[in-house]
């Protein structure tokens, strides 16, 4: 077994017509045995942008943190809110300076930035970034995931129509995956603000 | 004045004992990102011409349908890159930053023998744990260069040059068709087919091809040269109906956002 | 092998560990306490490798308190557990890291809430209502899925303690004889008798 199943994750997040959304899961397992049902891998970095960290609960934790002091550093230093693209490669820059003893964590990150522009990217765990304009997939049902954005995403979806697809993309991939689901939540990040919603999922 | 911890440059070895105990118990390391990729250059009458397929692939899964594999360097040159996909994308843009530098110091456009040092040295420094197996090429004041540099710190300079999982496929187009003298026209026509040779032969190369023209003072980046696998788009929309996912809202279920994290400084 | 779980109710919660301090097969002692109060309103249960866990958890203790004097302001339990989390975290990448599980009770005085926060010997961390570690929760998961609820009290709570530990009594292969349960509310930590509950 990998590393990357000890606890089990499912990340995905996709473009719309002027909004962004991410979606996880909620579960925290350790190998079979489910420990938690409301563990969260889905972090506000600014008000518009959000990272999701798919991986080892450990080093979810040691990230978000350490990705939160590193926010709040560019603020003050800046005066400025931070971009996405800009925390992407944060992110990136501080998954590679571990090159040789990686964060066992793929990051996704989404957000609209200072024009409203939606943005989404993917990260393997050495900080590869991988920027898409449709979807990107992270986790231990990332093969799953693949398949139902692949065939359900379409493009300019309106922020509940993109609402819908990406809860249907998630909820059909945990379900084929046994480390990941009991419990998701979905934020949809548009120009007005960000929806948060807590989906009713499966519990096996 | 003291740096924070955080600003320090260089690699990080912190994690290294953890990750050494968790595979002793036995659990497999994750692999990352690779570019099992096809990668060629070739000096034509005017210049260099580079070529990039665009997959990036994740064990068998393609992570990426179209990433860029040419790398910017300096003004006059562009490299690709082939092997671990994070090692080409950071290596690449560490020497261009600096060249970039070397250049503002000199007062002069960089040459290319000089990128090719610096990113030999580096390799060899490393000792092939940095995966970036790469295609150099670029025209300054002594005239067109092309290097194929490998992981671990070895060079090459050929008139044609092909690497990654579909350099095979891509050379056997090079070997029966490259000559001396070749017009632009016809070496970006080669570049073109020793590429589509890699993304169709080739299982770890697919999607488009990216080309790189540079000659005397002047790049063309022709991202999307060929594009021999669009896809056509799906003629049914799989929209649902709204209302179909169940959900509450934890904002209005618990007055706040329950799963909001405290962003205050 | 030992025994380690525990239930939080809205302003209470119980910490339940065996008293067994085990080498190989044999049983060393019959009445350590695997419990360790770090503030007046805060208890971390351990388990785990032996030497580890006593080592760390005093090292721990020693700090919270140590923040208490110097701050005349105790840490809450959400600050003590990520203290806890950032500790193991750190040793974790050290030569020979602790291997040791916790669960972190504690009650809040200023927010009047309880909570639990689990703690794996990889440093991972969770706010959770109910908790159990090692092979405990293969057996007792069950029993707190069905059994629990947001709003017991804490007879109720004690209830549930009790089907815990029959659950263990009739499936487990190991038997325990005794257990320490402890209690952690607004009044602080107390011991709860077997005979009481």
């Amino acid at each position: 077994m990998s590393i990357m199943q000890y606890n089990g994750s499912a990340v995905v997040a996709m473009v719309g017509k002027n909004c962004v959304a991410i979606a996880a899961d909620k579960r925290l397992g350790q190998r079979a045995l489910t420990v938690d049902m409301d563990f969260q891998k889905v972090f506000p970095v600014t008000d518009r942008t959000y990272v999701g960290l798919p991986g080892l609960a450990t080093d979810v934790k040691t990230l978000s943190d350490r990705f939160r002091m590193r926010v709040n550093l560019y603020r003050h230093r800046e005066e400025r809110v931070i971009e996405p693209e800009t925390f992407a490669n944060m992110v990136s820059q501080i998954m590679y300076e571990r090159r040789f003893g990686p964060y066992f964590v793929e990051p996704v990150v989404a957000g609209l930035d200072k024009k409203n522009k939606p943005f989404i990217c993917g990260m393997d765990l050495l900080g590869c970034l991988n920027y898409a304009n449709d979807f990107v997939v992270s986790g231990t049902a990332s093969d799953n995931l693949f398949g139902m954005c692949e065939s359900l995403w379409e493009p300019d979806l309106e922020p509940e129509e993109l609402f819908e697809t990406i809860s249907q993309c998630l909820l059909n991939a945990v379900d084929r995956d046994a480390v990941s689901g009991w419990g998701a939540v979905v934020h949809i990040i548009t120009p007005d603000g960000v929806i948060t919603r807590d989906l009713k999922c499966r519990m096996d | 004045m003291a740096l924070p911890a955080e600003a320090s440059t260089g690699f990080k070895f912190d994690n290294v004992k953890r990750n050494q105990l968790l595979g002793d118990k036995g659990y497999k390391l994750p692999t990352a990102t690779k570019t099992g990729t096809t990668i060629v250059g070739l000096i034509f009458k005017d210049g260099v011409v580079l070529g990039a397929d665009t997959r990036a692939t994740a064990g068998t899964i393609v992570a990426d349908k179209n990433c860029e594999k040419i790398h910017y360097l300096a003004p006059n040159m562009y490299c690709c890159g082939a092997g671990t996909a994070a090692d080409t994308e950071f290596t690449t843009s560490m020497i261009s930053s600096q060249l970039a530098l070397h250049s503002l110091n000199t007062g002069r456009e960089a040459r290319v023998v000089t990128a090719m040092t610096m990113l030999k040295q580096y390799l060899f420094r490393y000792q092939g744990h940095i995966g970036a197996a790469l295609v150099l090429g670029g025209y300054d004041v002594t005239g067109p260069h092309l290097f194929t540099i490998y992981p671990h710190g070895s060079t090459d300079k050929l008139p044609f040059v092909t690497m990654g999982s579909g350099s095979l496929a891509a050379m056997s187009v090079f070997e029966s068709r490259w000559r001396e003298g070749l017009s632009r026209e016809e070496g970006i026509e080669l570049v073109k087919d020793a590429i589509e040779a890699g993304v169709f032969n080739d299982l770890g190369s697919g999607s488009n091809v990216d080309v790189c023209v540079l000659t005397k003072g002047n790049v063309e980046y022709l991202r999307g040269y060929s594009r021999p696998n669009e896809r056509v788009f799906k003629e049914q929309s799989y929209k649902f109906a709204p209302g179909t996912t169940e959900f509450i809202d934890p904002a209005a279920a618990q007055g706040e956002d329950a799963t909001a994290m405290d962003v205050s400084a | 092998m030992d025994a380690q779980f525990a239930v939080a109710g809205k302003d209470f919660a119980i910490s339940v560990t065996d008293k067994t301090a085990a080498s190989s097969i044999v049983k060393m002692k019959h009445n350590e306490d695997k419990t360790y109060e770090l503030t007046p309103h805060t208890l971390m249960s351990v388990s785990g490798e032996p030497g580890d866990t006593s080592n760390f958890s005093e090292y721990i203790q020693g700090n919270v308190r140590l923040y208490g004097v110097r701050n005349l302001q105790e840490l809450t339990p959400s600050e003590t557990a990520s203290f806890v989390r950032g500790e193991l975290a750190t040793a974790l990448r050290s030569r020979r890291p602790y291997q040791v599980n916790m669960l972190v009770l504690g009650y809040d005085a200023k927010a009047g809430d309880a909570s639990i926060y689990w703690i794996d010997y990889l440093a991972a961390m969770a706010k959770v209502p109910y908790a159990a570690h090692g092979y405990c929760g293969y057996f007792l998961y069950s029993v707190l899925d069905r059994e629990y609820r947001p709003d017991i009290t804490l007879e109720q709570g004690m209830d549930i303690i009790k089907k815990c530990m029959v659950a263990l009594k009739t499936r487990f292969l190991i038997q325990y004889s005794d257990y320490t349960i402890k209690v952690v509310d607004s009044a602080g930590v107390r011991v709860v008798s077997m005979d009481d509950i």
